[in-house]
């Protein structure tokens, strides 16, 4: 990945403006972990919330504080920080558009939590219509996709910038990645967009009476899926690019890294219907088909599988390793930056596993609205995601803030990442298993009457309240290590680490930058997979529903 | 004898360093544990359903 216009350092300027994103993202961490924490304490039975405080209003905290507001601000300040990084700085235009993006969603972001915390906003993290939030908590996420919007063409500004260029050029991985993943997030985001916009702003307001519920959760499932992805993607650029040059390896396939994004982009987003796969109002071919097209976004991810296993396995060798497994031991086991993203990667595997039954049509019947998906989005993405997330801050919040990752922070990282592992296996474990017994997501705690089978689930609802406080120690422990890297750790220089790929002679096919193309299929797929469907929505819906406030 | 040193066999086990054997067995283990899960939730859905 030759690229001239990479320098050794972020920015400064654009460094300020990741850091920004950074600071929103780890306050959102603090609260939303805190509720988290209330609730897995509450649903174990043993404890009340003082003051009134309903266990709904904080599940909303927990839902749209962690899945919107710390994911979407990370993100867009990591794809900020490798985009200037191997692009070269952002220009004014492009640093400005970054600014106006991170105030707007900010300032959404101030708006829909004041919303929460008033308790006039409790319609939990996917809104679910019928329930009708106050007003402004509709317009604060809206801004929030705005904003993200506006951050995401400095991104875009900047790619387009570095191939007028560098014509006939590969565009440099990382930026590339990033590309792909705000273009996914735009396309994405249409769907939310427009719910909020068309059905649900209207409607709070009073300008309709009613709201058609299919079609509402048709265009929040249209963003719901691809959403799971834009978490994703980030962790996996930081697995392609980062680790291999981490550990001292080489990235197995530049081409290869493209490829499976490129079919991130492709298949991430007509897949929706797997999340309403028990919903009436949708003919179950439809359904079928989005089936398939859900078991085609498998591959990328176990092409990602084979191509990490490749790097550690060539890296081992590299350095001596024989047998078949002798290389494992080579890997850097003292280092932060690649033994917590490496905990990240084993927990997807559990994760993806659950995520492949989930898709499969019938047998969704078994898991549906169990907790047992509450257990599987907990490996996804608070722990596949969030570990590397955290990974990446060990070296990219010193790199900004011109500081360094001291030894006793590295050991701390590493001591966070097993808390980590260790609550979670306790919490998720218990949801996987309660869930296949029935138990219900969503729901505060509740003895059902002295049904039996209820009387079941309690024993693993404690389980998960264990699991629950230890994560919160994680927590804990990962807020004092930002505070750490951002203020008080010594001066000094850190790597952003940029790996270089096996096949560094071979350049990238130029097609995966032709983005007509890619574009195009994309378009076609989401035409194909939800036009008769929609339509079927509309013209045979049941009378819209007026809004409800159970809280 | 020079004859019988030729036609002894020296097994001599070179390991290709760019071998990715590992990988391939790690493939396969991530393949099997899919399809145990899958499996096994597959169960459950016939015995309930």
């Amino acid at each position: 990945m030759f690229n001239p216009s990479a320098k050794l350092k972020v920015d400064p300027r654009d460094g300020k403006l990741a850091m920004a994103h950074f600071f929103v993202a780890f306050t959102a961490l603090a609260i939303g972990g805190l509720a988290g924490l209330l609730q897995t304490l509450v649903r174990s039975g043993k404890f009340e919330l003082p003051a009134g405080i309903g266990y709904y209003q904080i599940l909303t905290v927990h839902g749209v504080v962690l899945g919107l507001v710390l994911t979407t601000f990370f993100i867009m300040g990591f794809q900020l920080a490798a985009t200037s990084k191997t692009s070269g700085a952002l220009t004014n235009k492009q640093r400005i558009a970054g600014w106006i993006g991170f105030w707007l969603m900010t300032a959404g972001t101030v708006l829909a939590a004041v919303m929460i915390l008033l308790n006039e906003a409790t319609v939990l993290y996917t809104f679910y219509a019928p329930l009708q939030a106050h007003a402004l908590y509709y317009i604060g996420l809206t801004l929030v996709i705005v904003g993200s919007w506006i951050d995401g063409a400095a991104i875009i500004m900047k790619y387009a910038e570095w191939r007028r260029k560098n014509p006939g050029q590969p565009s440099p991985l990382l930026t590339f990645m990033s590309l792909v993943n705000t273009m996914m997030w735009i396309v994405a985001t249409i769907g939310v967009a427009s719910t909020v916009l068309f059905q649900l702003l209207p409607w709070s307001l009073g300008f309709v009476e009613t709201v058609n519920i299919g079609v509402s959760r048709t265009l929040f499932w249209y963003f719901g899926h691809p959403l799971v992805y834009f978490w994703l993607l980030p962790a996996y650029m930081a697995w392609y690019v980062v680790i291999p040059k981490v550990i001292g390896g080489k990235i197995f396939s530049d081409s290869l890294a493209r490829l499976s994004f490129i079919l991130f982009l492709l298949f991430s987003i007509p897949v929706g219907f797997h999340h309403q796969l028990m919903e009436p109002g949708i003919d179950p071919a439809w359904k079928f088909l989005q089936v398939i097209l859900t078991f085609l976004v498998v591959i990328p991810s176990l092409m990602t599988a084979f191509s990490l296993f490749a790097t550690f396995e060539s890296f081992g060798r590299s350095k001596g390793a024989t047998g078949l497994f002798g290389w494992v031991k080579k890997l850097p086991w003292g280092d932060a930056r690649f033994v917590v993203p490496f905990i990240g990667m084993v927990a997807f595997i559990p994760a993806g596993a659950g995520g492949i039954v989930n898709a499969s049509h019938q047998m969704n019947q078994v898991v549906h609205n169990t907790i047992w998906v509450t257990g599987h989005f907990h490996l996804t993405v608070a722990t596949s995601v969030m570990l590397t997330f955290f990974g990446i801050s060990y070296w990219l919040i010193p790199h900004l803030t011109g500081r360094t990752l001291t030894k006793a922070m590295n050991k701390l990282g590493i001591i966070q990442a097993v808390i980590w592992s260790i609550g979670m296996t306790f919490m998720s474990g218990a949801m996987h298993a309660v869930g296949l017994l029935g138990a219900p997501r969503r729901s505060s705690y509740s003895e059902y009457g002295g049904a039996a089978q209820a009387a079941e689930w309690i024993p693993y609802q404690i389980a998960q309240a264990i699991g629950g406080s230890i994560l919160f120690i994680g927590i804990i422990l990962m807020i004092y290590i930002f505070i750490n890297l951002a203020f008080f750790a010594p001066k000094g220089e850190q790597e952003f680490p940029v790996g270089e790929a096996a096949d560094e002679a071979e350049k990238a096919p130029m097609v995966f930058e032709n983005w007509k193309l890619w574009l195009g299929i994309t378009v076609v797929l989401i035409l194909f997979a939800y036009t008769i469907p929609f339509i079927d929505l509309i013209q045979n819906a049941p009378p819209g529903a007026k809004g409800y406030k159970l809280w | 004898m020079a004859k019988t040193e030729l036609s002894r066999k020296t097994k001599t086990e070179i390991e290709d360093s760019s071998s990715l054997k590992g990988t391939l067995a790690s493939v396969f283990l991530l393949g099997f544990f899919l399809i145990i899960t899958w499996v096994g939730v597959y169960l459950l859905f016939i015995s309930r359903f």
